[in-house]
């Protein structure tokens, strides 16, 4: 038996451990743990709930978006707005597609892409072209210079890695590739929002003002440039390399539930008529069922609060204080994890407690089983390229979450600058409203489920003397990255390293690949 | 050499290319853009590419995200020719205990600079740990063997939203944490405040350190004076309006279509220290108040002393003021306002621009122990 710590897991967002044991070459037993923690909740107390979004949309600088729009959707349910005007839905999807073009492109490569691209071995292609010349030149000086820097001490000898070194080469070359395209995303951001991350234009009830028309075509032409690159370089280099990486799709398969809350609003703003819609799936049946966010119930017998914090209460009752750090696993125990460990409450579904996996793959399940052409058409002629026609349920497994997030990715940009058309058409209609003069009222409850990028983010808020009395988010990581719930369930990150093989436990690359597939 | 030709040790840009940048780097640290092809040469002649470790505590990683936009220099450019980004959790390949050897590797040789992003928790410690060791046992050790170390974005300038009231963990700034919590009597922090982090500013900070071996001029809280000596509100696009007293009273408005002052919707430019409007964001593309109000984001416990957000800054009587001139206005503003926010606030916005001479916490920087000597 091997114990193997993973601290820091490192390309991603926020601070993670993972811990797992391993018998016979294959995990038996997972631990997440979330080792920072600052306390949102307790700080957002006795604020203005209209500028609340400005903190909300701190909790992550990599999805600051969905929050902020979450948060303005949270207040607006307390304020009693059940719809806002057209050009505010449209110019938030505008924010949300450019969000989520940049997030995804920004995880494929940058985040993802050394777990299976192995760049020393890029140096033994024969590139074809100058500019693969050119890039395998610059790897070459950097490994030369003997400072690796960001390439230093990784298992880049590990039989994991299958790609022939042409391969290595080009994926390497897009990766290059991918820090402009999702430059163009946040450009595209950057001029309706101010910046990013960290956009300024939401607020409760609408956004700060009209984008001139100006600004609405220049977000249209970058959003025309993430298309191409997502068209032309990410879905291929996808199908390019899941090939070699078949085996993924008969691993990870977690805990067979999904979730998600929509996200891109269309015209009717009913979160079941969303681009990519509400759903939960339960019991990999293919079916979807309805959800609703007030039916989070949060855990914390495994988590640094007191146990009887959590015991299952609703987001709005459950607290962070008091805390009650434990201390961590010591690097050297040899044993399992005992008690609490995790700064992360344990999110479960409904009344039956289920633990749910979010993210992209829950997202494109949900829209192919509640028939959207665009997700059906791209699903299935996918698993018919990769020669598995028709298994859907193949899906459910680490290649399935790759996949679906690169899928999901295109039809985000496929869609992106209709919502810009939208809003040129209206402005042209002579429609300019952007925001509905409305009080923050004396008392209130609201709730907004919208997806972020990495999965299903609800937040909640008690308005209590016109100022925030309690505020509650359940970001993506309450769900993918719970602990255990206070039954002693894993969570489905836990969950889906469960029977991963791993070749040499000082080298789990495997584990790295199954956390990242989630994203966290 | 002709200015097209590719350069040898950034092979992918020209001559002209980089001269550019030089000049743009010149231009911002107060050198001037004829110093340009000094300020190659010093560049080029680095034999080694200048290590750098970045840490990352109580974040949100927004810091990172914004470096990953920088365009001058290119992101590429950066990683692969100008420096070595011997340890950044978000980038770097290795994980683990290879991660953890990265680091040591390099901060046990002791020749690199050090970046912090996040704040420092210090009443719980353990609610920010990597690898098994605390924010602040992390950053005391760090700090001491780096050759510089700058704080960007301010979580790590002065602890930021997690410190914001009643402050649950005792996040504090770098400095802060280092001065009182550390021992360390005169820490050496270049502040790069804002919400994120500025990255193409804070890289122009760390240019200047490597091109000139020092620091540079830091203001009262450590930020350098040539990015934070300009109050937001007079370089701001919309400060014609405010002069004409045209302002946008409600989200939405006519006035909000013809882009009018935002400081009755709260903009807080009047009393921000930023060079936001004029070297703007995500590759000079744009910036905040382009798009609504500002928060305040480059001043130290905004978002206790700034908010609430959307309310104008406190006590002051625009417009009326058409006639003045831009400073007097910003005078005006600065000092009525100083009276609603605390004595802290009054030295650096009576002035409209914070102190010019260098804290105590430079001087030990001219003595050459800290700051960049090779």
């Amino acid at each position: 038996m091997a114990k193997v710590v993973i601290d820091p897991i490192t390309r991603i967002e926020g601070h993670l451990r993972i811990t797992c044991i391993v018998e016979n070459g294959r995990v038996t037993d997972a631990w997440n743990t979330c080792t920072l923690f600052r306390g949102f909740e307790i700080f957002m107390k006795n604020r203005d709930p209209f500028g609340i979004w400005h903190f909300a949309q701190r909790i992550c600088g990599v999805c600051p978006t969905p929050h902020a729009i979450n948060s303005v959707q949270a207040v607006e349910h307390a304020m009693g707005i059940e719809k806002i005007d057209d050009n505010a839905r449209l110019i938030r999807n505008m924010m949300e597609a450019a969000q989520i073009g940049y997030d995804h492109i920004l995880w494929f490569y940058i985040l993802n892409a050394f777990d299976y691209v192995n760049v020393p071995n890029a140096l033994n292609a024969k590139p074809t072209t100058p500019s693969l010349k050119n890039v395998q030149d610059q790897v070459r000086a950097v490994v030369n210079s003997g400072q690796l820097g960001p390439f230093a001490n990784m298992y880049w000898d590990h039989p994991g890695y299958k790609l022939p070194p042409d391969l290595d080469l080009e994926l390497t070359a897009h990766y290059l590739q991918a820090i402009d395209a999702q430059q163009a995303a946040n450009d595209a951001a950057t001029y309706l929002g101010g910046k990013y991350p960290m956009i300024m234009n939401m607020v409760p009830s609408g956004v700060t003002q009209l984008p001139t028309i100006e600004e609405i075509t220049f977000y249209r032409s970058q959003m025309d440039q993430v298309r191409t690159f997502i068209n032309d370089v990410m879905v291929p280099d996808l199908l390019t390399i899941a090939p070699f990486y078949i085996d993924l799709a008969n691993t990870g398969k977690g805990v067979g539930n999904y979730l998600t809350w929509g996200v891109l609003d269309e015209k009717s703003q009913d979160p079941y008529d969303r681009l990519f819609p509400r759903g939960g799936i339960f019991d990999r049946k293919l079916k979807v069922e309805k959800v609703d966010p007030n039916k989070a119930r949060m855990y914390t017998k495994y988590s640094y609060y007191p146990d009887r914090i959590g015991e299952g209460k609703h987001p709005l009752s459950v607290g962070q204080e008091p805390m009650d750090f434990t201390g961590l696993d010591p690097l050297d125990n040899p044993g399992p994890v005992k008690g609490k460990y995790d700064w992360t409450q344990a999110a479960r579904y409904g009344d039956e407690n289920r633990p749910m996996e979010v993210g992209p793959l829950a997202q494109m399940l949900v829209a192919y089983l509640s028939g959207r052409t665009e997700a059906k058409n791209l699903v299935d002629s996918t698993l018919a390229a990769i020669g598995a026609p028709g298994r859907v349920d193949l899906l459910m497994s680490n290649l399935g979450r790759i996949a679906a997030r690169v899928l999901k990715a295109k039809i985000n940009a496929d869609n992106a600058t209709r919502w810009a058309d939208e809003l040129l058409a209206n402005i042209k209609g002579g429609k300019t409203n952007v925001f509905i003069q409305k009080p923050i009222p004396d008392s209130g409850t609201g709730v907004s489920g919208w997806d972020a990028p990495r999965g299903a983010l609800s937040h909640y808020i008690r308005i209590k003397n016109k100022l925030v009395g309690t505020y509650a988010a359940v970001p993506p990581s309450n769900w993918n990255l719970s602990p255990r719930d206070d039954k002693g369930v894993r969570g489905p990150v836990e969950e889906a390293l469960i029977g991963m093989p791993v070749v040499d436990p000082a080298k789990p690359l495997e584990i790295l690949r199954v956390v990242h597939t989630f994203d966290p | 050499m002709r200015d097209d030709e590719e350069l040898a040790f950034f092979p992918r840009i020209t001559r002209r290319e980089f001269l550019k940048y030089c000049g743009v780097l010149g231009a911002i640290i107060g050198l001037g853009e004829t110093a340009a092809p000094d300020i190659a040469s010093a560049i080029e002649k680095l034999a080694k590419r200048p290590a750098v470790v970045w840490s990352l505590f109580q974040e949100c990683l927004g810091c990172s995200v914004n470096l990953l936009q920088s365009r001058t220099p290119s992101v590429a450019n950066l990683i692969l020719r100008q420096i070595s980004l011997d340890y950044h959790e978000t980038v770097m390949a290795a994980a683990g205990d290879q991660a953890e050897k990265s680091f040591r590797d390099t901060v046990d040789r002791g020749d690199f600079y050090y970046i912090v992003e996040g704040a420092i928790a210090t009443k719980v410690p353990g609610a920010m740990t990597v690898h098994g060791e605390t924010s602040m046992d992390i950053a005391r050790q760090t700090y001491k063997k780096a050759k510089a170390t700058i704080a960007i974005g301010s979580c790590a300038s002065d602890g930021n939203i997690q410190a914001a009231a009643p402050n649950p963990t005792g996040a504090k700034g770098l400095a802060a944490f280092l001065r009182e919590d550390a021992g360390i009597a005169n820490p050496v922090v270049v502040n790069s405040p804002r919400c994120p982090g500025n990255a193409e500013d804070t890289l122009a900070i760390l240019s200047y350190i490597l091109i000139n071996n020092k620091v540079p001029e830091l203001d009262a809280i450590g930020r350098p004076v040539f990015l934070y000596g300009q109050l937001i509100h007079d370089n701001c696009e919309r400060r014609g309006h405010f002069d004409a007293g045209e302002f946008v009273e409600v989200f939405g408005d006519e006035a909000s279509q013809n882009r009018f002052c935002l400081f009755k919707v709260g903009c807080k430019g009047p009393v921000t220290n930023a060079p936001c409007p004029t070297r703007k964001w995500n590759g000079h593309l744009g910036w905040c108040v382009r798009n609504g109000p500002c928060i305040g984001c480059a001043e130290p416990k905004f978002w206790d002393k700034l908010t609430p957000f959307y309310q104008p800054v406190a006590n002051v009587t625009p417009p009326g003021l058409g006639g003045a001139t831009p400073t007097q206005i910003g005078e005006a503003i600065g000092i009525a306002t100083a009276v609603g926010l605390g004595a802290h606030f009054i030295g650096q916005v009576a002035t409209g621009r914070l102190g010019k001479g260098g804290p105590p916490e430079q001087e030990e920087s001219s003595k050459g122990s800290k700051g960049g000597s090779s």
